[in-house]
């Protein structure tokens, strides 16, 4: 199979395969079950085809000319495809702990069909190259998460499902209005051209705060993220999905691919996006350590650690943004892994608050250790791979003269730990109080460790992940050549796996707050 | 990686997971093989003792990540010593842990720990090294978490208190590799510009909270009575003493070109001075033997951060040379004070009395670690404790007056600590008790004789081990034998003597030997200061503090809620009932209005172009 097919159906097999879903679902529950996995699966083992290619640095284009500007293109190139396994690989691990948890409850072939067509249109959004598909699939999103938060159909769930809808959507319509803007100077939606338009001189600032309004709402940051810790009404895998997978990354997703690798924007917006960060991180840490709602405090300390994100991939310089990248991956892992395991505690107690919950550990060992596993990657205690994503997010910020919000993210980092040691001793530690419960089910404890167990590999085989994370920063700044896989930029030394760049600090050109920081030490 | 790598931080963490996992029924698998890999590391650590090896595999190219390992005369000495406590340490937890709970999670904590101390002090990559620092951490949790039930909370303030100074010391990194251009210690050596002064402060607080020193110190009296007593030992007693003095002497001497003038030494030598006598005031006081030990633990670095803080040959070499001494001496009086433990079941002190009788191995080995904690010649802590005032005194008499002041309290707590608990009358409970079992006194005196080798022979650790870390800086000093500051020599013995004096009036007037210090603990403005010092825990008040801050921020993110939950609410409703209200308007007419408010808007954005 070409290459090209390959990206059609790591997106499409999911997105148009949800579609059958429910159908399947009404024949035999297993069988819908099976597929809904296989259905992701499908990305998972896509995008693995497509990695070896990408990673010699060819880039992988589908496209069809349409008038107007429309064109319709997919593009995949290293940052898609790390994108794409990050939220397939979490997704696939989500569907099959759904298997377990959502067993009891009514309404599974529309919950599974929701999922699927979820994370299918997150393959979409990962791999559009042009604005109006990235739009439409951005807005796939918002309804098939409004579906899945309102899931339980209580009154008050589906007010709290409805904010999330309202906000995102109006988010998103600023956004629609800034692609507008842009589409009114480049003349076109496809990346490519307006990469061009765009190489000398900055977006209109104007264009940047609406796309940003859109970003940061799907994103959950301040001052757009209290629908997050709203929509822990939501089964726990779902809000698994919404933290770890799928939505709250696309916000960060579409900022490096807009923000980072295709457009100028004007230096002011490096410092401020660094400082929005900032304050999210902070002001949502201090709520988590007030919150008592198991689900709600594992919601703001993702609103939280997505700061970290945004400041790895605003500050404009190499280290910083390969940490944003790393840090979407070890958040991913960690902060799936903390939800499933919040689920885990939801089925067996029935009870949220973590006042009323205690000394699970002596009955529930696995989830509790897990658990433990999970935040400390979140907190970036080695040897768990959240370290290293703070390390180089920190270490960004620095680089980039920025010491006092560096000291910020350090403080916002002080207080993560705080809370997770909280949560985690209110929850599993002291004595228990009421029933105690029994372990879960297989299902789902496999998938926690498995979730824990990555974050472990993350931060030991970290050897692996640099390299090709440095180079993914390289293609995106445009330090490799842009010639479309024709030439191998890379050159890969037999032994360690790991990656040479050729002449990567004599490149000449690079806007100035790209280059030289890394290679070369200080200017 | 020339077996840096294999021998001494993937065998030891292999081992450790086999510890963990081997099957209880099998008796004494488990101990066997923590005696293997401690004993293991300690044959690797001799056998790489005294080369010269650089080790280093490219991990994340031009992001300035490299595992590289450095093996060279500093590390090799601290890995070897390492290594002789842990083995010997082992060795006694093998008994002393025996019944207790949790031996498996005990020996997987003790073997990763020694795996990372070694990967920590063998790093030369400052990432590499804030990597395994900061996985002692989890190690940390794991062994006082393991104590009984309740001793979560202390595990949850080591944690709270080790990776918020963790954390400090990664931005200290970050402005280093910023300033200097890599992250390869041997290669910074930066000028103590003010950028550089910060980042010193920054990975100093990493260094110094490692080493237990105030005000990062409060987790460790609770420690040393919820954790098992090996780890006391082990962790705060002795080995992260060798890691955070470790690495404070890196920064002081190599990557930072600190000079006796600037206001960073002035910094470290306050914290320093404030340490000895605020810990050791505490420790007089203590009515648990392990309380007691613990608050020494803190006061012992004061001297330590004190010495290289002067800045001055002399003093670093003292400085290096006492946390060499109070390892040795250190661990021999927590490894006392869990015989104690394993064989009167308590270490209140209330309690205790007259067990010199029936445990006279461990009684002399206690007498020999006291003496040479506070200071008495020929012991080792003597020479170490008379350099430190030698380069003391060469910046301030006042850094040299707090630093005797506190060696004479010092003396007067383990009088009173002897006499409580070996001396005095022994009561009826306590007269059947046997002698420590073999496998507890081994480590107890092989220690203890150290204590005298290090003492009289001190040319050997001085002038071999540390004289060379200070390269250049040491030449043409001759640090070792007899101090030469004789006046320095007759001022120690005087305070030595009235610390006894002070006993004997103490003891007359209670009659009793843990009375000797209640003269002190009830002095005038003394017992008010006391009485307040339980209040004083800077981890509560920074606690407290996070609590008002974070009750703030959570107004805040009420307050950004209420915009949608209330105000968004409200004026939809207000702009609907103003509009309901305009006469004669109809659903056409809000829609052609907003049709061209729509297009007005978009002509807008297009018109810019």
């Amino acid at each position: 199979m070409s290459k090209e097919l390959i990206m059609m159906l790591t997106i499409f097999v999911p997105v148009a395969g949800s579609a059958a879903v429910p159908f399947i679902g009404a024949v035999s529950a297993r069988a819908r079950n099976v597929v809904s996995l296989l259905l992701v699966a499908a990305s998972v083992i896509g995008s693995f085809i497509m990695l070896p290619e990408v990673l010699s640095g060819k880039v992988i284009t589908v496209s069809k000319t349409l008038p107007l500007g429309f064109n319709l293109v997919f593009v995949s190139d290293m940052l898609a495809v790390f994108m794409a396994l990050v939220s397939s690989v979490i997704g696939s691990i989500i569907v099959y702990y759904s298997w377990g948890y959502i067993k009891p409850y009514r309404n599974q072939n529309e919950y599974y069909f929701m999922v699927v067509l979820f994370i299918g249109s997150m393959m979409g959004i990962v791999f559009s190259a042009n604005l109006i598909m990235l739009f439409i699939f951005w807005e796939i999103t918002a309804l098939t998460s409004w579906r899945l938060i309102g899931f339980f159909r209580e009154k008050d769930y589906v007010l709290k499902a409805d904010k999330s809808f309202l906000v995102t959507v109006f988010g998103a319509l600023m956004m629609l209005l800034g692609f507008v803007m842009i589409y009114g100077q480049a003349g076109s939606f496809d990346l490519a051209v307006i990469k061009q338009t765009f190489a000398s001189s900055p977006v209109p600032n104007i264009a940047v705060i609406l796309i940003l309004l859109g970003i940061l709402s799907k994103s959950a940051t301040l001052p757009l993220h209290t629908w997050l810790p709203d929509a822990g009404v939501a089964p726990s895998p779902v809000t698994a999905l919404l933290h770890a997978a799928v939505l709250v990354k696309i916000g960060v997703y579409v900022y490096a691919r807009l923000f980072v690798s295709t457009i100028n924007i004007a230096d002011v917006w490096y410092t401020a996006v660094p400082v929005i960060a900032g304050a999210s991180a902070l002001v949502s840490a201090g709520a988590a350590l007030v919150d008592t709602n198991l689900k709600r405090i594992i919601a703001y300390s993702t609103v939280s650690q997505i700061g970290f994100i945004f400041l790895g991939l605003s500050i404009g310089n190499e280290t910083g943004i390969a940490g944003g990248l790393l840090y979407i991956l070890m958040h991913g892992l960690a902060k799936g892994g903390l939800f499933l395991c919040a689920g885990i505690v939801e089925q067996k107690t029935h009870e949220k608050d973590i006042t009323k919950l205690g000394g699970l550990a002596y009955t529930m060992p696995l989830t509790a250790v897990s658990f433990m596993v999970c935040s400390f990657s979140v907190m970036g205690i080695p040897p768990f791979g959240g370290f290293f994503a703070k390390y180089f997010v920190i270490t960004g910020a620095v680089t980039a003269q920025q010491f006092w919000i560096a000291s910020t993210f350090v403080a916002g980092a002080f207080l993560t730990i705080i809370y997770l040691l909280r949560v985690f001793a209110l929850t599993f530690l002291g004595e228990p109080k009421g029933r105690a419960p029994k372990e879960g089910s297989f299902v789902m404890v496999s998938s926690v460790v498995a979730l824990s167990v990555l974050s472990l590999a993350g931060g030991v085989y970290i050897n692996y992940l640099t390299g090709p994370m440095q180079l993914t920063v390289q293609q995106m700044l445009g330090l490799l050549n842009p010639v479309r896989g024709t030439q191998t930029q890379v050159m890969s030394t037999n032994n360690d796996k790991q990656y040479v760049l050729y002449a990567s600090n004599k490149i000449k050109g690079i806007p100035s707050r790209h280059s030289g920081t890394i290679s070369n030490g200080v200017k | 990686m020339n077996g840096l790598l294999q021998f001494f931080i993937i065998t030891p963490s292999l081992l450790a997971a086999a510890a963990f996992l081997s099957p209880k029924r099998i008796k004494g698998l488990r101990e066997g093989i923590a005696l293997v890999a401690t004993g293991l590391n300690l044959y690797f650590a001799l056998a790489y003792f005294g080369r010269d090896i650089y080790a280093t595999v490219p991990w994340g190219g031009g992001l300035g990540l490299d595992f590289s390992l450095r093996l060279y005369g500093f590390s090799s000495f601290i890995i070897a010593s390492a290594a002789a406590f842990s083995f010997l340490i082992t060795l006694y937890s093998s008994v002393f842990m025996y019944k207790k709970e949790h031996p498996g999670q005990f020996y997987l904590y003790l073997i990763l720990s020694v795996a990372m101390i070694n990967g920590a002090v063998l790093a030369d990559n400052l990432v590499v090294l804030l990597f395994f620092w900061e996985g002692l951490l989890v190690t940390l949790f794991g062994m006082i978490f393991i104590g009984h039930k309740g001793a979560y909370k202390t595990a949850m303030k080591a944690l709270i208190i080790a990776g918020i100074t963790d954390l400090c010391m990664m931005l200290g990194i970050a402005l280093t590799y910023y300033l200097a251009g890599t992250l390869t210690i041997s290669k910074i050596h930066l000028p103590m510009s003010f950028g550089a002064s910060v980042a010193f402060i920054f990975i100093m607080i990493g260094a110094i909270s490692k080493a237990g020193s105030m005000p990062f110190h409060s987790w460790i009296p609770d420690a040393a009575v919820d954790a098992p007593l090996p780890f006391m030992a082990f962790l705060p007693g002795s080995l992260e003493k060798l890691i955070g003095i470790y690495f404070l002497t890196r920064i002081s001497l190599d990557m930072f070109q600190l000079s006796a003038g600037s206001w960073v030494s002035t910094v470290m030598m306050i914290v320093g001075a404030v340490t000895i006598i605020l810990a050791v005031m505490m420790a007089l006081v203590q009515k648990d033997f392990k309380k007691l030990l613990s608050y020494h633990a803190i006061s012992q670095v004061g001297y330590m951060i004190l010495g290289i803080g002067t800045a001055v040959p002399v003093g670093i070499v003292g400085g290096i040379f006492h946390m060499l001494n109070n390892a040795i001496y250190k661990s021999c009086l927590f490894l006392t004070g869990g015989a104690v433990e394993h064989r009167a079941g308590t270490t209140d002190l209330r309690k205790l009395g007259g067990l010199g009788k029936v445990m006279p191995v461990t009684f002399a080995s206690f007498i020999v670690a006291a003496l040479a904690i506070s200071g008495v010649p020929p012991f080792n802590g003597f020479f170490s404790k008379e350099l430190v005032y030698d380069g003391a005194l060469e910046r301030h008499w006042i850094f040299y007056f707090a630093a005797v002041a506190g060696s004479f309290f010092t003396a007067a707590s383990f009088l009173k600590l002897g006499h409580s608990a070996f001396g005095g009358k022994i009561s009826e409970e306590f007269k059947k008790i046997k002698e420590a079992p073999f496998a507890m006194l081994v480590p107890m005196v092989v220690i203890a004789s150290a204590c005298i080798v290090f003492g009289l022979y001190n040319s050997f650790p001085i002038d071999k081990l540390i004289a060379p870390v200070l390269g250049e800086h040491a030449q043409s000093h001759v640090f070792s034998g007899f101090p030469h500051n004789i006046m320095l020599v007759a001022i120690t013995l005087v305070v030595l003597a009235g610390a006894v004096l002070n006993h004997i009036y103490g003891v007359k007037k209670t009659g009793k030997g843990l009375g000797a210090v209640d003269h002190i603990h009830h002095a005038p403005v003394l017992s008010t200061l006391y009485d307040k010092s339980g209040q004083a825990d800077p981890y509560d008040i920074g606690m407290k503090l996070t609590g008002i801050l974070a009750a703030g921020l959570w107004y805040i993110d009420r307050g950004i809620d209420w915009l949608y939950n209330g105000f968004s609410v409200y004026s939809a409703y207000a702009i609907a009932f103003v509009s309901k209200n305009i006469r004669g308007a109809s659903y056409s007419a809000f829609i052609i209005w907003s049709l061209i408010g729509a297009a007005a808007v978009l002509a807008m954005m297009f018109g810019k172009s």
